[in-house]
């Protein structure tokens, strides 16, 4: 039996004696897409920062496939396969889209190749010419990322964790700011992801979230409160009361 | 597939050729002339380039601005001075001041790379200050007088055999050297490995996420930069006969500085083009009045404050556009180009 | 020697002299870390704000102006040079992406400017204003020159004088919100934009003050700013950039390293030993003594 992709194990810290995250164990099922729910300040954010690596968990474990990645540092889980984009779109906003998309794309050439012109990076080159195509950014190619839409900017922050062919891909509210045409558009991309990754998501469109997911992981006040099929978590009296009885 | 930073790192080059080629008729003029000062102030110029084009390396490309990259700069020329009053080879001297710069430059990086930002700046700052200081007190060095009595050396290239005392001959060299490390720099920064240099720059935040290690990375461009610094800094005892505390006091970094702010920063070629400016400056205005620092601080803080691209930065656009053109004709200007356009109309 | 007189004749006297060092590094690094704390600007120049409170000091001393009154008037002559510098030069920055390489720049440029435009009036030598106090005071058998003692006190009333204006006056409130959220303040009816000239201009008077106190003791000369900036600088790093109580802390215990240390090791390593402070500070606890980093 091969273990799942991500498996998270009573993972928790706590901030002043806040606990930001709190014994929250879940595993992410291999092409599915997982999805991370709850109100405002219920940890999701922090609970992505330490799977990611961005913060050290003060307790538990996160492996990824089946390998112990806990507290390693952003560089290592993203060299393990895991790749995540920000809440706040975290861009290389003075160079050009192309460019954003080749420095991701670079980890997939052998290392003998970092001390050769760029253009000799074929992969990277045909990989970043892919995704340019796949996310309808090729005539934007050359212009500087700051220069986007907003639209556009978090389409690119996802088609760059993308680049680097991850195995795991956390997406924190991609669709966040979006106009309602760009948000279906996304949806659609992000169910078509799974033939490649993993997907795990946080989002706030609850419509979006029963639309998507495979499984639904629900978190209130740093805990995980319930976990399943969005279906039998949208019915469950708890998470009525702690999270849709806020709307 | 056109790449931005490729077209402009090639409009840099062709700036480069056009130093070269001036830099080549002023060696002809000098050896036909007889000229001995002019050649060596361009030599002496083209020194401190090289510490220009280390400080641009890591101000205009990794985002870190240092401000004691003379340090590296003075150990280079300590070094190939000690090395040469004892054997007088040019190229044990260039291989000594290699070695020493490389490891002190990976101590200093260790220490000034803790830290980021303006913690950077001053704790490079520190770093030469107090090294330079010791220096100065340290008799065996020579003190606050440094050392003199560097021996004029015969310089061995292949079948030729150039003496470091003739004018023109001795710039040649420079030129050849200084250009060789503004290409491989060039060169470096246009490789995948360059590009997450210039990812820290643009975004450190974002570099560890796309699996790059900054603290690597940052290493990995303090330690080369040391090491321009420290082989422009070899060449000078062979200018000028001797070395001094001076070499490595915050004057000379400071210089570095604003040779690149004038130049342009991140353009590498204008570290080079600032340094001649500013010996030039300092000549012209110098044979006038000893007060040559208020005309250069006041052109330094007007690039800062409105030309923050320097002179480089102010003329590259153009030639990216005359070099863009070639490959791809039917290519639609981009929005960006037309308020370029119409903020130079001329 | 015995204990006894080692620690009269040598220790004591060393541990005085390095108090009133530190107090003329507090009152430098002061004006330093509030440029730094409430506008999150470096400010390379201040040395030479420094050395142009000295130089008037000693213009106006000389065209017979008595020391009490130069301790008033040169930090208000100060003031309009400071508006002046922060107008023109740092608020068109100001805002640019890089706000500490920026000013850092802009600054260093100016400092160039002032150093020479010094030399240019002053001449290139080394002037030596006469003490105000001379005379020297015998405290439990150890000589110390009454300048000194007064400078000690006068610092130690400064000190306390900014802290209770930064800290504790309805003034000094307005400054720290404007340091802490520029938008929330203006939207509370801070005049912003003059709070930050005003910040700039205190900083650089106290400069000018710090000018006027030291000249009888360190002399004056066009770059006498440089001598000291490098330690006001180690000094607002460990005390925590923009705190002044940390400046004050740091400034007395650096330099009380720097004094006992050149008792034990040549003169030459004292630097080494005050910079290794800073970078061991920057490296294990990078706000400092008491500051916190990038509040603003």
């Amino acid at each position: 039996m091969t273990p799942p992709v991500l498996d998270i194990r009573d993972l928790g810290i706590s901030f002043g004696g806040l606990k930001a995250v709190d014994q929250v164990s879940f595993s992410a099922e291999r092409h599915r897409i997982t999805t991370v729910i709850g109100p405002n300040g219920a940890g999701k954010s922090t609970l992505f920062n330490l799977i990611s690596g961005a913060i050290k968990p003060q307790r538990g474990q996160v492996l990824i496939d089946g390998v112990d990645m806990t507290g390693a540092a952003p560089n290592r889980t993203k060299a393990a396969g895991l790749s995540r984009s920000f809440q706040i779109t975290n861009l290389f906003f003075e160079l050009t889209v192309a460019e954003n998309l080749r420095l991701a794309a670079q980890v997939l050439e052998p290392a003998g190749r970092a001390f050769l012109p760029v253009r000799r990076s074929e992969r990277a080159m045909a990989k970043t010419a892919q995704m340019l195509e796949r996310f309808g950014l090729t005539h934007r190619r050359d212009e500087i990322a700051g220069n986007l839409s907003h639209g556009d900017q978090r389409r690119l922050e996802i088609a760059v964790c993308l680049a680097s062919e991850p195995k795991i891909l956390l997406l924190d509210e991609p669709t966040q700011g979006m106009s309602h045409g760009d948000t279906e558009d996304t949806a659609k991309l992000v169910r078509n992801l799974t033939e490649d990754v993993t997907v795990l998501l946080i989002e706030h469109d609850i419509g979006l979230v029963m639309d998507l997911s495979d499984h639904v992981v629900v978190m209130h006040q740093g805990r995980k409160l319930a976990e399943g099929p969005p279906k039998v978590v949208r019915a469950d009296p708890a998470v009525q009361a702690a999270y849709f009885g806020h709307h | 597939m056109r790449d931005r930073l490729t077209t402009s790192m090639r409009a840099s080059h062709v700036l480069a050729l056009i130093f070269v080629v001036a830099a080549l008729c002023l060696a002809a003029f000098g050896a036909a002339t007889g000229d001995t000062f002019y050649l060596r102030l361009g030599t002496e110029a083209l020194i401190f380039a090289g510490l220009a084009l280390s400080v641009d390396l890591l101000l205009g490309y990794s985002g870190a601005l240092s401000l004691g990259q003379a340090l590296y700069f003075g150990i280079g020329a300590y070094v190939s001075a000690l090395t040469l009053m004892k054997v007088p080879s040019f190229w044990l001297a260039m291989g000594a001041a290699f070695l020493v710069t490389l490891a002190a430059a990976i101590i200093g990086g260790l220490i000034a790379n803790r830290v980021r930002g303006v913690y950077f700046a001053l704790i490079t700052f520190g770093l030469a200050q107090v090294f330079a200081k010791v220096v100065y007190n340290t008799r065996e060095l020579g003190a606050s007088d440094g050392m003199i009595g560097v021996p004029v050396i015969q310089i061995g290239l292949g079948p030729f055999s150039v003496s470091a005392a003739s004018p023109a001959g001795f710039f040649l060299v420079v030129l050849g050297i200084i250009m060789g490390l503004y290409a491989l720099t060039a060169y470096l920064l246009d490789t995948p490995f360059g590009r997450v240099l210039t990812a820290l720059k643009a975004n450190e935040k974002r570099v560890p996420f796309l699996g790059y290690s900054v603290w690597r990375a940052r290493m990995a461009a303090y330690v080369f930069a040391g090491l321009v610094a420290g082989l422009s800094g070899a060449l000078y005892p062979m200018l000028r006969g001797f070395v001094s505390p001076e070499l490595m006091f915050f004057a000379t970094s400071g210089n570095a500085v604003i040779s690149v702010i004038l130049g342009g920063v991140g353009t590498l070629i204008g570290a080079i083009y600032g340094s001649v400016l500013l010996v030039i400056l300092k000549s012209i205005i110098g044979s006038w009045t000893e007060h040559h620092l208020i005309v250069i601080g006041l052109l330094f803080m007007a690039c800062v404050m409105f030309l923050p691209k320097g002179m480089v930065g102010f003329v590259r656009p153009r030639i990216e556009r005359l070099l863009g053109r070639e490959p791809a004709a039917p290519e639609p200007a981009p929005p960006s180009s037309a308020t370029i356009k119409s903020g130079s109309a001329a | 020697m015995s204990p006894i007189d080692y620690l009269q004749f040598v220790l004591a006297p060393q541990v005085v002299n390095g108090l009133a060092l530190g107090v003329a590094v507090v009152l430098v690094a002061l004006g330093l870390t509030i440029i730094f704390g409430m506008l999150d600007v470096i400010n390379m120049s201040h040395g030479e704000f420094y050395a142009i409170g000295a130089y008037v000091a000693l213009a106006m001393g000389a065209a017979g102006i008595g020391f009490w009154f130069l301790l008033v008037l040169v930090p208000i002559l100060m003031v309009p040079l400071g508006m002046a510098a922060e107008r023109l030069l740092i608020r068109p920055v100001f805002d640019s992406k890089d706000r500490h390489v920026t000013t850092l720049l802009v600054t260093f440029g100016l400092a160039l400017i002032v150093e020479d435009v010094l030399k240019v009036i002053f001449g290139p030598n080394t002037q030596r204003p006469p003490t105000p106090i001379p005379g020297a005071t015998d405290l439990f058998g150890i000589i110390v020159p009454n300048y000194r003692l007064f400078l000690i006190a006068v610092g130690a009333l400064i000190v306390a004088g900014v802290a209770y204006v930064v800290y504790r006056t309805r003034l000094g409130a307005m400054v720290r919100a404007a340091a802490f959220d520029r938008n929330m303040a203006a939207s509370l009816g801070v005049p912003v934009s003059l709070v930050y000239a005003g910040t700039f201009a205190f900083g650089v008077g106290l400069a000018g003050l710090a000018g006027v106190l030291l000249a009888p003791i360190y002399s004056v000369f066009p770059t006498m700013g440089r001598d000291f900036i490098l330690l006001a600088f180690t000094v607002v790093i460990v005390g925590g950039m923009g705190s002044i109580w940390g400046a004050v802390v740091a400034g007395l215990l650096l330099t009380q390293v720097q004094a006992l240390a050149s008792l034990v090791i040549s003169p030459v390593w004292t630097d080494p030993i005050v910079f290794g402070t800073m970078v061991a500070f920057l490296v294990f606890r990078p706000q400092g003594l008491f500051g916190r980093l990038g509040h603003a």
